[in-house]
């Protein structure tokens, strides 16, 4: 991937986990501080599977990308920084 | 541990990041804390339900995990009348279930001609899961603002068997009777990958693991080969909150069916008695009750009123606690740490 592209996948990558977060400070009632953006929301008990149902909502009315089953893994869900890469990735799929 | 309440809904000042103004109006009903536009998901939920009821499925189009309370006994009946689906109810037996409310099922599920199954855990298991959650940090704070420990210990059992039958019936749906207040607006259809919540929950699962013992994989676990075997998974349904309806308009609807309210659970239960004992523990810990969230949500809606929703939380026969204490087993220094009063000790 040329520089100047990679450049903007990380920049993509930093605004929308800039809004995961806010969404999810705002919706869940936690302190940014409080988030450990390497650690499963679940496991850290900042949201439940509910909870995970609102985020996938955030992130289809946000950005587009639907959330499909076989989508929600660790690998892609299994904490805030991951997401923001997977959505990042997908968007730029489907740009 | 008592605290102030908003002055519109009845969520306590104790409550996890509530905010309130000078007229002690909470952040929830000053509209700051809305996740999305109720209205519109209501709709988006009312679309997918119309397009994926169209397709039938044998035996069952769903599982409906039946509690017996008026709301999943409403939910059977719009399940059947109003949808048509076939419909394979299930009811955990905990242990604790109202003899009314048992009852109620048989009347409910005979009128409406729905196969039905009781599922009843090893009392000896559930005792000491039910134990641990009340007595451990097994859940994070996080979690039990919508609901007890000894609640989500139990509704976790639920879904996982609901989850569960609906694998090896090959049916698509599975309809519980959750209100708005009890799940958010984005919840009322969904699917999720039971593999990755199973892991995401792999910690507080460890810990009750830890404090009861490996059984409790049994209860909370899906084996590989079943997953693996399965189609996609099934979509979770709550089709009550599609519906604009009060509590007392469930009540009249269900008891055409012969269902009446138990006399032996509190306010806020029309099923559980353990209800009680989870409330108390979880009032005392938190300062608040697991259902303030819920029925204010009610009252903002203009389907309670805040002297009912009130009511509802104060109705809590804490008598009951000595007894459920001697039912749980619990020494008297784990009463004392429950802040429940001494009774019968254990036999």
């Amino acid at each position: 991937m040329p520089q100047h592209e990679d450049a903007h996948a990380a920049s993509q990558i930093d605004e929308v986990r800039s809004a995961l977060l806010a969404f999810v400070t705002r919706s869940f009632m936690v302190n940014e501080a409080d988030i450990d953006r390497d650690r499963s929301l679940i496991d850290q008990g900042v949201i439940d599977s509910f909870g995970l149902v609102e985020i996938t909502a955030f992130i289809f009315q946000q950005f587009a990308v639907e959330v499909r089953e076989e989508d929600m893994t660790r690998e892609a869900f299994g904490s805030l920084n991951k997401m923001a890469r997977f959505v990042a990735r997908r968007m730029r799929e489907h740009a | 541990m008592s605290s102030a309440r908003c002055t519109r809904c009845v969520l306590s000042s104790s409550f996890p990041g509530l905010t309130f103004d000078g007229e002690g109006v909470c952040s929830f009903c000053r509209g700051e804390l809305m996740l999305t536009s109720e209205e519109s998901a209501v709709e988006h939920a009312r679309r997918q339900v119309e397009q994926l009821f169209a397709v039938r499925t044998r035996p069952y189009d769903a599982v409906l995990c039946n509690s017996g309370g008026k709301d999943s006994s409403y939910t059977l009946k719009l399940a059947v009348e109003k949808y048509g689906l076939r419909v394979l109810s299930f009811t955990l037996d905990n242990g604790f279930i109202s003899p009314k409310a048992f009852e109620n099922i048989r009347c409910v599920v005979d009128a409406l001609g729905v196969d039905h199954l009781t599922v009843r855990p090893s009392m000896q298991i559930l005792r000491r899961i039910f134990k641990a959650a009340a007595l451990l940090p097994i859940y994070r704070d996080k979690t039990l603002t919508r609901i007890s420990a000894g609640c989500n210990a139990c509704i976790s059992i639920v879904n996982t068997t609901g989850l569960r039958l609906a694998l090896e019936k090959s049916a698509p749906f599975i309809l519980a009777g959750f209100t708005l207040g009890q799940i958010p607006a984005n919840a009322i259809v969904y699917r999720n990958n039971f593999r990755f919540l199973a892991e995401s929950r792999e910690e507080s699962l460890g810990r009750l693991r830890a404090a009861v013992g490996r059984e409790v994989d049994e209860y909370y676990g899906i084996g590989d080969s079943l997953l693996d075997r399965a189609g996609p998974s099934p979509h979770n349904v709550n089709l009550l909150c599609l519906e604009r309806v009060t509590d007392e308009e469930i009540v009249q609807a269900v008891q055409v069916l012969g269902w009446q309210r138990p006399k032996d659970v509190d306010g806020c239960s029309s099923n559980c008695q353990l209800n009680t004992f989870n409330n108390h523990v979880h009032q005392r810990r938190f300062g608040y009750s697991p259902y303030e969230l819920e029925l204010s949500h009610l009252i903002r809606k203009g389907l309670m009123s805040r002297e009912e929703a009130l009511e509802k939380i104060a109705d809590q026969p804490l008598e009951q606690l000595a007894a459920i204490a001697s039912r749980l087993e619990l020494s008297p220094p784990e009463r004392v740490a429950l802040w429940i009063p001494p009774g019968r000790p254990p036999a």
